[in-house]
């Protein structure tokens, strides 16, 4: 059957112009029914692909007691700075995300004190927690911490397992001083980079809640204090 | 297209180690290769390094050393036999599974993948057109286990892979929807979100920078970022060979933005990105990684 009519040229012209029809129907269409990608914007369609095509598990619950879907909502600062496609920040956007930063920046109640070192190193060289998809963090089973060491390098003689995204931190209290001013700059910067470097890659360890003020200050006292390996 | 050489008695018995797949695909390269190099995988990162100056194309001698051994050439082999045994309700090989250069032509069919299949109407990755295939040609339903066969897929996919190897990438961009997939990869790419604020652009936007001990790749040079792509590739640190799928699962992983999805388009849009962005650059199937 099939061999008769395919070498039947009369009927496999039909076929192909059938075919060619067929397809040319769905060539405006995605995968999902009546949705046209190509008449979305590239950033529209992002956003569709995330939360309507089944791209993400949205629905997964994460350990701050959301979802993933909420993760994934953008807010007007990560908005702001992902337009950026990567590119150098103009001087506008950058009052302006260094404006939504400072206006997005709490304080302990007690004022910035430091915490301990020792926990401080620990925290920062802890890279646990938050993950969640084929593998989910157990926040029960493990401290999560704060990521510092993938980034950062902070101890001379951990240099070449430490990260270089950011900057060196090593010696970083002792060229700044243990000041009031150094620490409440070494605390902003960790609760909101952005209010000093906009749109910086670092994350806002304080105003997304990644860090408690517990952990915040034991990092500050691991990056401060005279008596910390970062000052050695 | 010509069909896999295969190796010569002699040639064989010389390498005993050396599964015959490496000697396919050599085979195979010379004797088409059009846009493309002869070279096995092991040359290929070698010039790249002779050209680049890369941190990251360089950061694993012992990796380079161990290219020849791969042990995903055991893989290729395994999707070799797996993609020419007649299977499915329909008892038939994937051998005339299209994918994108006509029915049957592997060679450099995934370096042009993803891209526009008429027959769906949509984009797909290799992983996408092969369980179509495993669907449409061998008749296997949509709740058949051999379709939810990660290993088995795999090996599928790193056999057809190595038919690219040494070619450059090259998906097309002709029809509106690869590019508006490509382009939505890109806006997937450099879209910050969750509560670290990351995108793909704060490991892959900058050249020799590390996380920890490791050397990430430049999305914007390619050909540190032709290496980051090729993919499947054995991974040492996991003992197995990985699909690219789940390269960007777990970078998702990592970014804590929780899972993408297996086989979504959300996942081929970032591939479609990937891949544009390596153009030009040949592809190494299969690659080895840390």
């Amino acid at each position: 059957m099939d061999r008769t009519w395919r070498h039947n040229p009369a009927f496999f012209a039909l076929f192909v112009l059938l075919l060619c029809a067929f397809a040319s129907g769905h060539a405006v269409a995605g995968s999902s029914k009546n949705v046209d990608y190509t008449e979305m914007s590239a950033e529209e369609l992002a956003e569709y692909l995330i939360f309507k095509a089944n791209g993400f598990d949205t629905d997964m619950k994460t350990q701050e007691g959301g979802t993933v879907r909420a993760r994934l909502q953008q807010d007007k600062l990560q908005k702001t700075c992902s337009a950026l496609n990567g590119g150098q920040i103009d001087s506008a956007t950058a009052q302006k995300v260094t404006e939504m930063a400072r206006e997005n920046t709490a304080y302990p109640d007690g004022g910035i004190e430091l915490g301990d070192w020792e926990k401080g190193q620990t925290i920062a060289e802890n890279a646990y927690g938050y993950r969640v998809g084929h593998k989910i963090d157990d926040h029960e089973a493990r401290q999560t911490g704060g990521l510092c060491i993938n980034c950062h390098q902070m101890e001379e003689d951990k240099k070449i397992r430490s990260g270089t995204l950011g900057p060196s931190l090593i010696g970083y209290g002792e060229t700044r001083g243990l000041t009031e001013q150094t620490k409440q700059y070494t605390y902003e910067v960790i609760y909101n980079p952005h209010q000093f470097f906009p749109c910086t890659k670092m994350p806002r360890f304080g105003a997304n809640d990644f860090l408690s003020q517990d952990k915040i200050a034991h990092v500050m006292a691991y990056l401060l204090d005279p008596d910390s390996p970062v000052n050695q | 297209m010509p069909k896999l050489m295969r190796p010569s008695r002699a040639g064989r018995n010389l390498l005993l180690a050396v599964p015959v797949a490496t000697f396919a695909l050599i085979g195979n390269a010379s004797a088409q290769c059009v846009n493309c190099t002869n070279d096995a995988p092991k040359d290929i990162l070698t010039n790249l390094i002779d050209q680049s100056n890369s941190d990251y194309l360089t950061q694993s001698p012992q990796n380079l050393m161990m290219m020849g051994n791969n042990p995903a050439y055991f893989v290729v082999d395994d999707g070799k036999a797996l993609f020419e045994r007649k299977r499915g309700p329909n008892n038939k090989s994937l051998e005339t599974c299209d994918f994108g250069k006509g029915p049957g032509v592997l060679a450099g069919a995934y370096a042009e993948m993803p891209r526009y299949f008429e027959d769906t109407g949509r984009v797909m990755d290799l992983e996408t057109r092969l369980v179509h295939c495993m669907k449409t040609i061998q008749g296997f339903p949509e709740d058949a286990p051999e379709l939810t066969n990660r290993s088995q897929i795999r090996a599928l996919m790193a056999y057809v892979a190595a038919q690219s190897n040494g070619y450059a990438w090259d998906p097309p961009m002709e029809h509106p929807l690869e590019k508006a997939m490509r382009d939505a990869g890109e806006a997937m790419f450099y879209r910050r979100s969750s509560i670290l604020d990351f995108s793909c652009n704060t490991c892959h936007g900058e050249t020799g920078k590390r996380i920890r001990a490791s050397v990430l790749p430049n999305m914007n040079n390619p050909k540190e970022w032709t290496k980051a792509v090729s993919w499947p590739a054995q991974r040492v640190g996991k003992s197995s060979v990985r699909s690219p799928y789940q390269r960007v699962r777990g970078c998702y992983w990592q970014m804590r933005k929780g899972r993408i999805n297996r086989r979504s388009d959300a996942a081929i849009a970032i591939m479609s990105f990937w891949k544009d962005a390596a153009r030009g650059e040949p592809a190494i199937l299969p690659d080895l990684k840390r």
